[in-house]
């Protein structure tokens, strides 16, 4: 290990990347925050000093929220009101299923969760990471955390993340919601390479308060791939096989395919508030973070 | 057109195999496997491959669909098809085959003769009908019934050998023709070196279909061989040598005296210019004279080479004439090398020449006998002959057939006759010939001249009697004399002999009714019967070579044969075949215009078809997945 490497606090990015991560916030669509007290202003009252509003006195009212100078000069009662600063809970599930291993798709996928995860966590809010996926004797949940000492803990369990589970994405999540409380932001890195529709889990983490953000991750083999022939294909994930006659003649169709769903998935996440995009996983972690999300309103900076 | 027909039609059920090569290629077609992220995607895009376009299937799956192009080609090759030439179908096809001497030709370089070529054509030649084969040289044979038995045409085939003569259509295609009228023939194959006489004096009742095999090479052979007595021990012998080319072709000419090499020659012919050579040999008594060509370079036709003459003894024409015929007797003593009797009975039973006024020999016998005012037993009832009378006109000679060798040069206009000869009531020239009889003299009235073939013995008839005629008197007379003596002197061989070709040997004197074996060139003997006058004869002699007779292990007699035919030596095709109502081209398109036989593309293009598919399958394992 060089002097360079050994400095850097995870192998995932380097230093420079994280210095202009913690520099970022996510910015979720609406205010799906925690009662617990955080840095997200909730949209209901609260003891911020940012002000929101006035009401009318209530009995049991806290006196100390009594705007006195409307007080004397309208001599009634107000209550002063203030925005509340709530958690956002934010949910990173990293798909980690046999399908992620090709193309780095599961390591583009753990770095962006790391770099979702510390903007979260320098940002005062939850932050809990699941590993789609179920190898026995495998640890796939962080639990939910908040503040900057989770930031190792969350590099760690990133950086133990292995691939090679069987699980479809969909029953992971549903998994996964058996364990969370909260609401927040539910940060999906997947390829969404699976027969069954995900309508269902995502109306179970709408359901729970979540909002749903996609972000799927292809790799070249599966944006370009260059087949010809009769093949025999082999699903990594069920070891099922599917014989191809004259591939060649049937990327087209597969490319029509492959946009259709990505317009499918981008359609399900915006009718549950969420957002979706596609990247490649041969593009650099900086390009996705500080330009593709950036401009597509995911991160602030 | 004519729709291909299959040599072996069993051959398609193999087709039944495109069956397990469809299910062995899906069972065990190895396609390369790949890993991918998930099927998910690929399967939905197959789901909709199929749904959309079914029928892509197949075309897709181009190898099965090669190699199932493939194994139908080489199916197809299997069961040999092949487009008919002629009708599509016939019930019964008669094929001549030509086994003359000129089918015995080769080629420079190749052992395989005419005949060989014919019988591989005949091979290929397929159909549904029933064939029936015909061998032809100077007759015809029946090799087979009609049959569409395989083994029994190729047999027969097998056993077909060249024969050592020259050839001849007519009978054999009477003998199909004969066939024709019991059976549905509609036309007839012949199989030919189109070495043919052009003239062919047969009513055809089929089609007839001439089908020509490759000429033969270059030949060089004798064609005619023959001797004339220049003096009373001496001979002169002609030998033709005639060739098969443009260009002149040399070879050295032997002549041998029973074993003894009597001159050698240098012979050069073409087939413009034919070479005759003389030899001179002086002859005792009877000898055997042997030509022998030695061609230099190659000799398309050996048994041509080859030609043998008899030289008999050299002895006087024996002569018998009746005691009161001065006027013969007179004009014959004049000339010379004669023995003539003219005693009141015959001194010996057998004669060369019997000039009689009577009906009765006497017990005498000569192959050629002149009767003087004698009218056959037979024809009494159709001509009477009686004296013309003094007031009478005389009768007049009308007409006669100059062509016979007995009246040739005699100008017979100015003769009167003392008698006549006249039909019955109801009798013409008609029947006479039913009998037996020609008329070579014809009268104002009736026939003056007959003349009668029985075997080899020839009898002229002057109805009237020469004396009672001014015809001795005449300068047709010592002509007419001159010919009968060159006539019985030819008959016995005494001026001129001729070498025999291939057929039949010539008719051999020798003693009545015994049995004598005939030894032929190839070793295979036969016993032949000599007849009551003692003569043999019919004696078949298909091979050129020398035929040894022989009477209880003696040697009697040794007769060589040759092929003596300027048309067999030539090899020369002819284009066109003349028949009496219609000409048949034998022309080289006819070569073509054979079964056309299609077992040979379909081949190559199962060839073509299996390279295609090795490029395929190479292509698509080289570029399966990049």
């Amino acid at each position: 290990m060089t002097a360079e490497t050994s400095s850097q606090l995870t192998s995932l990015f380097s230093n420079s990347t994280l210095n202009r991560i913690e520099r970022m916030r996510l910015n979720p669509l609406r205010r799906l925050t925690n009662r617990s007290r955080g840095e997200n202003l909730a949209g209901k009252g609260g003891s911020s000093t940012d002000f929101a509003d006035y009401r009318d006195y209530a009995t049991g009212d806290d006196m100390r929220y009594v705007d006195w100078n409307i007080f004397a000069r309208l001599r009634r009662p107000y209550i002063k009101q203030f925005l509340h600063e709530e958690e956002l809970h934010v949910v990173i599930m990293v798909d980690a299923s046999s399908s992620m291993l090709f193309d780095d798709k599961l390591l583009k996928a753990r770095q962006l969760a790391a770099a979702f995860g510390i903007m979260g966590l320098l940002n005062v809010e939850r932050v809990s990471v699941y590993g789609l996926h179920q190898q026995d004797g495998k640890s796939w949940m962080l639990p939910p955390g908040t503040g900057r000492t989770r930031i190792r803990a969350l590099l760690e369990f990133l950086e133990n993340l292995e691939g090679g589970g069987d699980v479809p994405v969909e029953k992971a999540i549903e998994t996964m919601l058996r364990f969370h409380r909260g609401r927040g932001v539910a940060i999906l890195l997947s390829d969404f390479l699976t027969f069954s529709n995900l309508s269902r889990s995502m109306n179970l983490l709408f359901s729970t308060g979540l909002e749903v953000w996609g972000l799927q991750i292809l790799g070249e083999s599966e944006i370009s791939p260059n087949l010809e022939g009769d093949l025999r294909f082999v699903d990594s994930e069920t070891g099922e096989t599917l014989d191809v006659t004259n591939a060649g003649e049937l990327l087209s169709l597969y490319h029509e395919h492959r946009v259709w769903q990505e317009e499918m998935l981008h359609q399900q996440c915006r009718s549950r508030n969420g957002r979706f995009t596609s990247v490649d996983s041969s593009m650099t972690l900086e390009s996705v973070l500080f330009d593709v999300l950036c401009r597509q309103g995911w991160v602030l900076r | 057109m004519n729709w291909p027909s299959f040599s072996f039609p069993f051959g398609g059920w193999f087709f039944l195999s495109l069956i397990p090569l469809v299910v062995l290629y899906f069972l065990k077609l190895k396609r390369p496997k790949l890993e991918i992220p998930s099927l998910a995607l690929w399967q939905s895009v197959v789901n909709d491959q199929r749904v959309n376009s079914p029928f892509q299937k197949f075309r897709r799956n181009l190898l099965l669909l090669l190699q199932l192009i493939l194994l139908c080609l080489v199916i197809l090759a299997l069961m040999q098809p092949f487009i008919t030439a002629g009708p599509e179908k016939e019930d019964y096809l008669p094929i001549l085959i030509d086994c003359s001497a000129s089918m015995l030709a080769t080629v420079e370089g190749e052992d395989q003769t005419r005949l060989d070529q014919a019988k591989e054509q005949i091979r290929e030649i397929s159909g549904n009908g029933k064939i029936g084969l015909y061998a032809f040289s100077n007759t015809g044979r029946r090799l087979t019934e009609f049959t569409d038995d395989r083994r029994i045409l190729n047999r027969a085939l097998d056993r077909l050998e060249g024969t050592h003569r020259v050839s001849r259509l007519d009978e054999v295609l009477r003998m199909v023709g004969a066939v024709a009228r019991t059976l549905p023939v509609q036309r007839a194959i012949v199989f030919t070196d189109g070495n043919l006489k052009e003239h062919v004096d047969v009513e055809l009742p089929f089609a007839l279909e001439i089908r020509r095999v490759d000429e033969g090479g270059d030949n060089l052979g004798i064609t005619e061989m023959n001797a004339r007595r220049s003096g009373t021990d001496s001979w002169d012998v002609f030998v033709r040598v005639a060739g098969s080319t443009s260009e002149p072709a040399y070879g050295e000419l032997k002549l041998t005296q029973d074993g003894k090499v009597v001159g050698r020659e240098p012979v050069v012919a073409s087939n413009q210019d034919s070479e005759r050579v003389v030899f001179s040999v002086g002859s005792n008594g009877s000898s055997l004279l042997q030509a022998t060509l030695k061609v230099d370079g190659f000799d398309s036709l050996d048994v041509d080479n080859t030609v043998w003459l008899n030289l008999p003894e050299t002895r006087p024409l024996r002569i018998r004439t009746s005691a009161d015929l001065f006027s013969w007797q007179h004009a014959l003593n004049v000339q010379s090398d004669l023995d003539v009797d003219s005693g009141e009975l015959p001194s010996t039973p057998s004669y060369d020449l019997i000039i009689t006024d009577s009906y009765d020999l006497g017990g005498a016998a000569a192959p050629i006998v002149i009767y003087s005012g004698v009218v056959p037993e037979e024809l009494k009832d159709l001509i009477a002959v009686s004296d013309v009378d003094v007031d009478e006109t005389p009768v007049r000679i009308v007409d006669w057939v100059k062509t016979t060798p007995l009246l040739r040069h005699v100008q017979l206009r100015d003769v009167q006759i003392g008698q006549k000869a006249r039909f019955a009531a109801g009798a013409d020239a008609h029947d006479l010939e039913e009998r037996g009889f020609e008329v070579l003299v014809h009268g104002a009235e009736g026939p003056l001249m007959l003349q009668r073939r029985r075997g080899l013995e020839t009898e002229y008839y002057f109805l009237f009697h020469t004396d009672r005629s001014t015809l001795p008197y005449r300068v047709a007379f010592p002509i007419l004399v001159t010919n009968v003596i060159e006539t019985a002197m030819q008959q016995a061989s005494l001026s001129e002999v001729v070498a025999a070709p291939t057929g039949v040997l010539p008719a051999l004197n020798v003693a009545a009714d015994r049995e004598y074996v005939v030894q032929g060139p190839t070793g295979e003997s036969d016993t032949v019967r000599s007849t009551a006058s003692g003569l043999l004869t019919g004696i078949q002699a298909d091979v050129v070579g020398k035929y040894n007779i022989t009477d209880a292990g003696i040697s009697v007699a040794s007769v060589g044969t040759g092929l003596l035919s300027p048309l067999e030596t030539s090899l020369r095709a002819v284009d066109e075949l003349q028949f009496t109502e219609l000409n048949v081209a034998t022309s080289e398109s006819q070569i073509i215009d054979s079964d056309r036989h299609l077992w040979w593309p379909l081949a190559l293009m199962a060839f073509v078809f299996l390279l295609a598919e090795w490029w395929y399958f190479q292509r698509m394992k080289t570029g399966a997945v990049a």
